[in-house]
């Protein structure tokens, strides 16, 4: 299992921040929510992103 | 003054030896902290001192430190041994005066040590006042003396035991087990403080063996803190290979400072002052953190590392990942502090602040790239930072905020009772305006949600959640968020069920909030709170019977099981009249066969070539192996191609051998919109699970048998001549008299049909949101988020087979 945010090991068992590593990723992934810079891009009917 | 305290005499002198014994004796804890492990302890570090004083006088290479199988203890060095003389003032050897009197150490005065350590000053003399016995060696003078004493005071006189050319001093003691409670040493507590010496004292050897287990190690390290930085990165991830260390004077105080970073986030600074670990810190670690942040902030100025970063980097956003080790000498150390471990001389401060703006500016210009690496890991630090203060703010306000007021967008229900309650997520205002009006609002909530849209650049469409949405979730759950804040108990709605619509975007707003939910509120996953609503794509009507159908699929089912009441199918080679269930199912291979060679075409195949291919029965793997046999299927195939895709002639073949294979292969260039297409018919082909799935579906395809068919609905016939054709006419036939809605998003509903369709409990179907949907809802939203194009491209490639394999 592989921690959403720095991509280290986060065991799930166990763990109050699953599925973070730790405090410290979970804090700045809510921080990234609440700062709105989590972004999905549209995309065209091909699936590929517009303007790449 | 000397020559009256001569006066005096003997006695008076004896006297107050006497008193400073007692005084010892009696309060222990004064003058080593503790008669505990701690106590015990430090009277071997501080016999050890007194010989790095010697080393750090340059006058010892050597310290040998031995326990003995009765706890008694021996520090042994090649320094230049106690001087023995009569003391000049005391008339007693001097050996003795140390031995016995308390602050009568040569460091006391400066002179005989420039820097030393000793950290209560008491040295030597405590440790003789506190022990059962302690035996002193000294070889000076081309002679060895020795001396006992007992308790403190001396059983015999210094005598003279024989001769030699070395020097040295050699100290064996045993604790008074009268002053401390347990009197058995710790090895790996004293091998800990004496391999730190070794590092605080480049090129020393220090042995420490063990008797009572027969451990010994020796400790010796000519790259100094170096080699400490090393030692403690030694599991760690370093950022930048070279340990970076500098040294320098100022006024009298040496400074050395060694420093590496790791890639974690923790930081280490050990501190020293004449050798002791200065725990508390003090001015030389006040200097070094001020200078570090100064110098690190104007080198990323100067050199535009900050780009895009609103503010400087704090020291926080620096130390992280930062190991270091500071060691300063200094003439007159002030300790201060709860343990006495915090160095106070002010003046340090400055030193220390002046030789890392010199060394370290100067290390950073010398190093870009190195350089580039810190700074890009502070940054990262300061990025880390500041998501985390948001993170704390937009908790903060919540709990301001607490139930007391709700978010002015939801519309709550009037059941109390979480567990019989729901909550509704609906994006967009208009259909949450229907939700609204169609709900049961005795026990349905609705919080209509916009995904915002960005308009980054020119043609490119962004969504996200902001900053208000996720909040206002928050609020609506009631249940918190964090650690510490999140109570289960709390949740206002037991079912929480996203509602948004069926095409991309909704599908997007859906993954944003399911990994959301999954990240920052895994127990709601976890206890199976969270639903998806399945809003129908379609409204199929005909005369007064309606029907809401949810998606494509679905909707091409429907189709086929009405027009298969009505409609036979006939053929010449297929079975006679095929109608009802068994049309519908024949179609369905015909659809599946279809969409197979369609998806193949995407590929720049021509889907005429490779349904002969497929319907040819003589056609195989093997066949490519054999160029004659494969030549004699060629004529039936461009036979299927002029009769059933006369647009794709002339078709001309060319076999070639497939290198390396021992096969060969087809290359048949056809014709599409006036373009030369050419179709490779090779191994890979024949394996292709498209091209096995599609021969097994001829087999099937027998039974509705081959084009022509002739179409029988409703009193009229009519023919088509390829399977393409026939699917096109079955659905053209089959939706005749409906009327087809699609909806394209949830608000083009009315409230009824919302109500009617998605939520209400007797007829709705939710899906369950499982955890393994909220991990794969996360990985979907890693890969779109747009900072990592290439994964993210092949991602859609590769999940754009997969859906359209879920289409068939």
């Amino acid at each position: 299992m592989s921690c959403p945010l720095c991509k280290g090991k986060a065991s799930w068992k166990n763990n109050p921040y699953r599925p973070f590593c730790s405090e410290r990723c979970r804090l700045i992934d809510l921080g990234r929510w609440a700062e709105g810079s989590y972004v999905i891009q549209k995309t065209d009917k091909k699936g590929f992103g517009i303007g790449e | 003054m000397g020559e009256n305290l001569l006066k005096i005499g003997y006695d008076a002198e004896s006297i107050k030896v006497l008193e400073g014994l007692e005084a010892v004796r009696k309060r222990p804890a004064m003058y080593i902290g503790s008669t505990g492990a701690t106590g015990l302890h430090h009277l071997v570090y501080e016999v050890v001192d007194n010989s790095i004083d010697e080393a750090l006088a340059g006058h010892c290479r050597k310290i040998g430190i031995t326990i003995h199988v009765d706890n008694s203890i021996t520090v042994e060095d090649d320094g230049r041994g106690i001087p023995v003389k009569e003391h000049p003032v005391k008339r007693r050897p001097t050996v003795e005066v140390v031995l016995t009197e308390l602050h009568a150490g040569g460091k006391f005065e400066n002179k005989a040590y420039k820097v030393s350590g000793g950290l209560h000053g008491v040295g030597i003399t405590v440790v003789n006042f506190l022990s059962e016995w302690l035996d002193v060696e000294i070889k000076r003078d081309s002679h060895i003396y020795h001396q006992r004493y007992e308790k403190g005071r001396p059983v015999v006189q210094l005598s003279v035991e024989g001769e030699s050319s070395e020097t040295g001093t050699k100290i064996t003691f045993k604790p008074d087990p009268e002053v401390f409670e347990n009197t058995v040493f710790n090895f790996d507590k004293i091998a800990q403080r004496l391999r730190e010496l070794a590092f605080l004292n480049a090129g020393i050897s220090i042995v420490f063996t063990d008797e009572r287990s027969g451990k010994a190690i020796e400790f010796k390290y000519d790259g100094g803190i170096v080699s400490f930085i090393q030692y403690l990165n030694k599991t760690k991830t370093t950022i930048h290979q070279n340990v970076i260390y500098f040294t320098g004077e100022r006024d009298g105080t040496e400074i050395e400072i060694a420093m590496q970073w790791d890639n974690g986030y923790s930081e280490k600074i050990f501190s020293f002052a004449n050798n002791i670990n200065t725990v508390e810190g003090g001015t030389h670690l006040t200097g070094f953190k001020s200078a570090l942040t100064r110098c690190i902030n104007s080198y990323a100025a100067n050199t535009n590392l900050l780009k895009d970063l609103r503010e400087s980097l704090q020291g926080d956003d620096i130390r992280e990942g930062l190991t270091a080790v500071i060691s300063v000498r200094i003439r007159n150390p002030q300790f201060e502090g709860q343990t006495k471990t915090k160095l106070g001389n002010s003046e340090v401060e400055g030193y220390v602040k002046s030789l890392v703006n010199e060394k370290l500016s100067m290390f950073l210009e010398e190093n870009p790239s190195t350089a580039k690496k810190i700074i890009g890991k502070a940054v990262e630090g300061a990025r880390a930072r500041e998501a985390a203060r948001k993170a704390r703010e937009l908790i903060r306000r919540k709990g301001a905020l607490e139930t007391s007021s709700l978010p002015g967008k939801l519309a709550d229900c009037q059941e109390t009772n979480p567990a019989l309650s729901e909550l509704f997520i609906v994006e967009g205002d208009s259909a949450g305006g229907s939700a609204k009006q169609g709900r049961d609002r005795r026990n349905q909530a609705i919080l209509p949600i916009r995904g915002k849209i960005l308009n980054v650049e020119k043609a490119r469409f962004d969504k996200m959640l902001s900053n208000e949405e996720i909040r206002d979730i928050i609020t609506a759950l009631g249940c918190g968020i964090g650690k510490e804040d999140f109570n289960l108990d709390k949740l206002r709605y037991h079912r929480i069920i996203i509602m948004t619509d069926a095409d991309i975007d909704g599908s997007h707003i859906r993954t944003l909030l399911l990994t959301f939910f999954y990240r920052q509120m895994m127990p709601l996953v976890e206890g199976g709170y969270l639903y998806i609503a399945q809003p129908p794509l379609y409204k199929a009507k005909k005369g007064k019977v309606e029907r809401y159908i949810k998606d494509d699929a679905a909707m091409d089912d429907f189709i086929l099981g009405s027009v298969c009441e009505t409609l036979t199918i006939r053929s010449a080679c297929g079975e006679n009249g095929l109608k009802g269930q068994g049309l519908v199912k024949a179609l369905n291979w015909v659809a599946r066969f279809n969409c197979i060679l369609r998806k193949m075409s995407r590929r720049r195949m021509e889907e005429g070539v490779m349904e002969a291919f497929s319907l040819e029965r003589g056609f195989n793997a093997d066949t490519l192996k054999d160029e004659k046999t494969l030549n004699g299927l060629l004529d039936g195939i461009k036979a299927h191609l002029s009769q059933r895709y006369p647009e794709t002639t002339p078709v001309r073949f060319s076999i070639v051998p497939d290198k390396g294979k021992g096969t060969f292969m087809v290359r048949c260039y056809s014709r599409k919109n006036g373009v030369q297409i050419e179709t490779v018919v090779d191994l890979a082909f024949a394996r292709s699970p498209e091209f096995q799935e599609l021969r097994r579906l001829g087999t099937e395809l027998d039974r509705i048998g081959r084009p022509p068919f002739y179409l029988e609905a409703g009193g009229t016939t009519s023919e088509v001549d390829s399977f393409r054709a026939l699917m096109d006419r079955v659905f053209e036939i089959g939706k005749r008299g409906f009327y087809i809605q699609r909806y394209k998003g949830l608000g083009e509903m009315n409230p009824d049909q919302l109500w009617e369709t998605t939520m209400d409990p007797e007829k709705r179907t939710l899906l369950q949101v499982r955890i393994e949907d909220a991990i794969e809802a996360d990985g979907v939203f890693t890969r779109l988020m747009g900072d990592e194009v290439e994964p993210r491209r092949e991602f859609i490639e590769e999940h754009a087979l997969e859906v359209a394999n879920l289409d068939i």
